[in-house]
């Protein structure tokens, strides 16, 4: 195989695969991630979801019942939720090192920091809306729970946009970045995304936003990819195989 | 005079941002802030009495918010000429910039869905309304990233010449660390912190302002450095061609 990775920089003293730039941005990564679970499992207690086919009282008592700790959870992501722009910079990095051209990268930050909207912190802003006046109208109160897990399990486009643009690039590098293997792992996600339109339909059964295949299935190989991914980039920057 | 990307960026952002500045002066809800505890009924009063001006100064800030864009986009181009480090923060920055914008958006248009139709059920007014002030104010996470990768990125910088100078990295954590406080608008009702508070509001506020002119200035010399380099540099491949 040629040589066409770019040598890494030497940063003052600092050997390359040893750079100080990017474990900082994988320890964010990694602890941003962690924080996420934190919040969105035990705090915000969205994630398992409750169930789409609750009824306005029962929505109104999902919040009375978790309205503190779902403000201290999305009150702390309002302040962390810019880890995920620095998750996507490093593999953003990363794919910089491809031997396919850097324009795939853009469209991978692009299609991450406008999925963050819906995906993320549209869901975290109208969850916190519903739980910032006790008095708030049931209606209301249901229209934002809609809002809220409607945007969070359906946001669906901006991510298939960034996982195949991802996939494409690993298949497409010849520099061996990330394995191929990780292409297939990333095209599951994609898999998922399309399991999960259906939320906008079923309230109840599988593809409901708390079902089996909509929510579990997506969130256990999110789990997976995510995790490998963070493995592969630690790999890339601990070990100076930044040239082959 | 050839016209440079940097600068034209910087003067728009200048340009928009003094144009922002009159949209929020004449925003009836700014000065002083509106109040969490207002009732919904006051809310909606308070959207059927002052529509048009809610309307003429959203309808700007919807212009001419997202115009701030050209000067974090120098910051970018900036950050990448720090050839010390990797590009990644100027990756996650450009990751974070985008975010941030996009939330501004959001923001201005909940502002003028409550404006659109005040007649209608108060708690909806007042549901808008909480949206685009919760948005507004909460959601300082990007900046905090924005903020803490530029700074990393200027400490990382061991460069000869340095792209930036040190302050400016202390100078962004400051007001990345000042920010921060705003986030608990979206769970108080009153108070410092609420969303009209000493701290979310007027120290929020006065931080950004000041970031702005304080970056614009920063960026110029920056910009103005680079262009004499590369005009420098210029010269000399010249000379060597012409050697």
């Amino acid at each position: 195989m040629t040589a066409t990775v770019r040598p890494a920089p030497v940063i003052g003293g600092v050997a390359p695969g040893d750079r100080l730039d990017l474990r900082i941005c994988w320890w964010i990564t990694v602890g941003f991630y962690g924080l996420f679970g934190v919040i969105f499992v035990l705090l915000a207690r969205v994630m398992p979801p409750p169930g789409a086919d609750l009824s306005t009282e029962q929505i109104v008592a999902f919040y009375a019942d978790h309205r503190t700790t779902i403000k201290i959870g999305f009150g702390i992501l309002m302040v962390a939720i810019g880890g995920a722009a620095i998750a996507s910079g490093i593999v953003a990095y990363e794919m910089t090192r491809m031997s396919v051209g850097k324009v795939f990268v853009y469209t991978y930050i692009v299609s991450l920091s406008v999925g963050a909207l819906p995906g993320c912190l549209l869901a975290a802003i109208c969850c916190l809306t519903a739980t910032f006046r006790a008095d708030l109208d049931p209606q209301v109160t249901e229209l934002l729970f809609d809002i809220t897990f409607l945007s969070f399990v359906g946001s669906l486009g901006c991510f298939v946009a960034n996982y195949s643009i991802l996939a494409l690039a690993i298949l497409l590098d010849e520099n061996e970045v990330f394995p191929k293997w990780m292409a297939y792992v990333t095209i599951w996600q994609i898999v998922t995304e399309l399991l999960a339109a259906p939320v906008f339909i079923f309230r109840t059964g599988p593809f409901s936003w708390n079902g089996v295949i909509s929510f579990w299935e997506g969130t256990a190989l999110f789990g997976i990819y995510m995790m490998l991914l963070i493995r592969l980039v630690r790999r890339n920057i601990t070990t100076p195989a930044a040239v082959s | 005079m050839r016209f440079d990307a940097q600068r034209v960026s910087l003067w728009m952002s200048a340009t928009f941002g003094g144009i922002l500045v009159v949209a929020f002066l004449i925003f009836p809800g700014f000065f002083p802030p509106m109040s969490p505890t207002m009732s919904a009924q006051e809310v909606a009063d308070f959207y059927a009495d002052n529509a048009p001006l809610i309307r003429a100064s959203m309808i700007t800030f919807d212009f001419c918010g997202v115009m701030l864009l050209p000067l974090f986009t120098v910051v970018i181009h900036q950050l990448k000429r720090i050839r010390t480090s990797t590009d990644v923060f100027a990756y996650c920055y450009l990751s974070a910039v985008t975010s941030g914008a996009a939330l501004l958006a959001l923001a201005n248009l909940f502002w003028l869905i409550g404006a659109f139709r005040p007649e209608r059920d108060a708690h909806l007014v007042q549901l808008m309304n909480d949206l685009a002030w919760i948005t507004f104010t909460a959601p300082v996470g990007t900046m905090v990233a924005q903020n803490l990768c530029f700074a990393l990125a200027v400490y990382l910088d061991q460069g000869e010449r340095p792209v930036f100078p040190r302050w400016v990295g202390h100078f962004n954590i400051v007001t990345g660390l000042l920010v921060i406080p705003a986030a608990c608008a979206s769970i108080f009702t009153s108070g410092p912190l609420a969303w009209d508070g000493l701290i979310s509001y007027w120290l929020r506020l006065a931080t950004l302002g000041t970031y702005m002119i304080v970056m614009f200035v920063v960026l110029r010399r920056v910009v103005a450095e680079e262009l004499a380099e590369e005009a420098g540099s210029a010269e000399g491949d010249l000379a060597l061609a012409v050697g």
